[in-house]
């Protein structure tokens, strides 16, 4: 049963009894890769890049031949090598209940084209084709602006797939999934979630987390200096947990505008937070500054590193900080 | 400068990574701390430190730092030297205090984070 | 080379103990470990650190040292500077860190300990 997801599986268990418990395993983690893969590939990893155009000059009519023989549904209109336009079949259909067949392309194009950079990740396409609702979006190359492909929602779904060796050949399942899986990717599952617990008192383990989501961050493709700051922001705060309390946990949350790191424990707490930020001020043990730690600088450097940093802490009872690292979408 | 040149000024032995002598540090730090390390340092420096524990490896694959040297003949224990190996680092010793350490370099031409525009 | 000359030569900030700024310094140290500089560090060196606790002036005190550095442009604590006035140790200032200071300071001739 390993390799179907959830939604394929639905279909799999009306008409095969199978011990759920195997195959709740794997479909976790066959959510998470798909969620995973789509930071990791980008748009031009699963673009069509043999791009059906029209030329401003050219008629409704001949947009009809076109989408008809192409059997597309829109094409981008360029002229040269610059996205002037979108024409859509929607377009045609107007033009034809109002008997506008001889009008130019560029007079019924939308001029105003959402498009998608080649380089950018999946789930940047993913979030725009939820929130804007086209077929289709072109893609262009970030320096000039030129059309390199284009993409659909099919495309994605094909790419995702692909990258996970599913066969989805399978017609009935392909198409059950098919549909299921944008929603998901849409609906609930555009973050991602790492969790890391910390061991007291261990300095020989101290940084695993930090360096472990800073790997994984790198191999999901974001910007290096926004990877280093989530890195050391993680590791000051592992380091503080390490320090005062007799653990903890931390937790990376990734979203496509942000990262939130939160660390968490139930050690003794801050008794005086704004003192607590003052750099250089410091309550660490002196065995602790003979090992190179404790100067003070833990809590600054993660308020350095962040863009918006939460404290809260009860004496006795723990600690518990949020730091949010926003990540630049282009424009947005 | 080239870890090559460092190891020359310093007198250093290469305890790993002499396979990597050619590589280029942009800027040096002194420090025996590791927050303050964290605090300001940038990538692609050569870290100098009495500071021999296992942090001193993680603090400088989180804040992407280049090359470890040593001073004061402080020499690591096996498990920072292995951590360093697996993840590449090259770890140099020297005998000369940190002060004499940092001097010579400044002097031969190795500036200092503050100094150095990205 | 004299602690006052040093002082205008790196403009650095002066916090205590201004009217003791003619000893001569002999070499530089610079250390963050308190334990390191009691072992190691000679009379009338120059420390530089960033530590800034009150504990840094009794080290200094013990080993005789002419002054302390405090880098990073950070500011000492209450305790450290009032310690430092009651025995007469200048505390100085620089924003600079640690590489750049002791660079420098080598650049002026004073040497590290041997």
């Amino acid at each position: 049963m390993a390799g179907y997801t959830r939604m394929g599986l639905s279909v799999a268990l009306n008409t095969k009894n199978n011990a759920k418990a195997d195959v709740r395993v794997a479909q976790d983690k066959e959510i998470t890769k798909v969620q995973e893969l789509t930071y990791e590939l980008k748009v031009k990893d699963v673009m069509t890049t043999d791009v059906v155009t029209v030329s401003p000059k050219d008629t409704i009519n001949d947009l009809r031949e076109i989408l008809r023989t192409r059997r597309i549904a829109g094409a981008p209109v360029v002229e040269g090598n610059q996205l002037v336009g979108i024409v859509s079949i929607e377009d045609l259909v107007k033009c034809l209940a109002r008997g506008e067949m001889d009008a130019s392309v560029e007079e019924k194009m939308t001029k105003k084209v959402e498009t998608l950079y080649a380089d950018e990740p999946v789930i940047h396409a993913v979030r725009k084709f939820d929130r804007y609702g086209f077929g289709r979006l072109p893609v262009i190359e970030r320096d000039q602006g030129k059309l390199v492909g284009i993409l659909t929602k099919g495309d994605i779904i094909e790419g995702l797939f692909k990258k996970l060796q599913i066969d989805y050949h399978e017609e009935e399942i392909h198409r059950y999934r098919a549909s299921h899986i944008f929603e998901d990717i849409v609906a609930d599952k555009t973050r991602l979630h790492f969790q890391y617990n910390i061991v007291g008192q261990d300095f020989n383990r101290a940084g695993e987390a930090a360096s472990g989501l800073k790997k994984t961050l790198l191999r999901l493709g974001f910007h290096p200096q926004i990877v280093r700051r989530v890195a050391i922001a993680t590791y000051e705060a592992e380091m503080n947990i390490v320090i005062f309390a007799n653990g903890g946990q931390i937790s990376a949350s990734v979203q496509p505008e942000y990262i939130e790191i939160e660390a968490s424990d139930a050690g003794p707490g801050i008794p005086d937070i704004e003192q607590a930020m003052q750099p250089g001020f410091s309550t660490a043990p002196e065995w602790v500054q003979e090992l190179g730690f404790g100067a003070g600088m833990g809590l600054p450097n993660i308020q350095k590193c962040a863009d918006k940093m939460d404290l809260t802490s009860q004496v006795g009872k723990g600690t518990d900080l949020k730091a949010t690292i926003y990540i630049k979408e282009r424009g947005n | 400068m080239t870890l090559e040149e460092v190891k020359e000024i310093l007198k250093a032995e290469v305890i790993t990574g002499a396979d990597t002598l050619q590589m280029e540090v942009k800027m040096g730090c002194g420090c025996d701390l590791m927050s303050d390390v964290l605090a300001f340092i940038k990538s692609d420096s050569l870290l100098l430190t009495g500071l021999t524990n296992p942090q001193v490896v993680r603090t400088a694959e989180i804040a992407d730092i280049a090359a470890i040297c040593f001073v004061r003949g402080k020499k690591p224990d096996e498990e920072t030297i292995s951590l360093a190996k697996s993840k590449g680092l090259p770890l140099l010793m020297t005998h000369l205090p940190m002060f004499e350490s940092c001097g010579r370099l400044y002097k031969n031409g190795l500036i200092g984070c503050s100094e150095y525009k990205e | 080379m004299k602690l006052r000359e040093i002082v205008k030569e790196l403009g650095l900030e002066v916090r205590c103990a201004a009217d003791n700024l003619d000893k001569q310094v002999s070499a530089g140290y610079a250390s963050d470990l308190l334990s390191d500089v009691m072992a190691n560090s000679k009379k009338d060196s120059i420390w530089v650190t960033l530590q800034i606790h009150q504990n840094v002036v009794a080290v200094a005190s013990l080993k005789e040292l002419a002054g302390i550095i405090i880098v990073n442009g950070r500011e000492p604590e209450e305790e450290a500077l009032r310690k430092a006035e009651e025995e007469n140790i200048p505390i100085m200032l620089t924003k600079l860190p640690t590489f750049e200071i002791v660079g420098r300071l080598y650049k002026l001739g004073i040497p590290g300990t041997a």
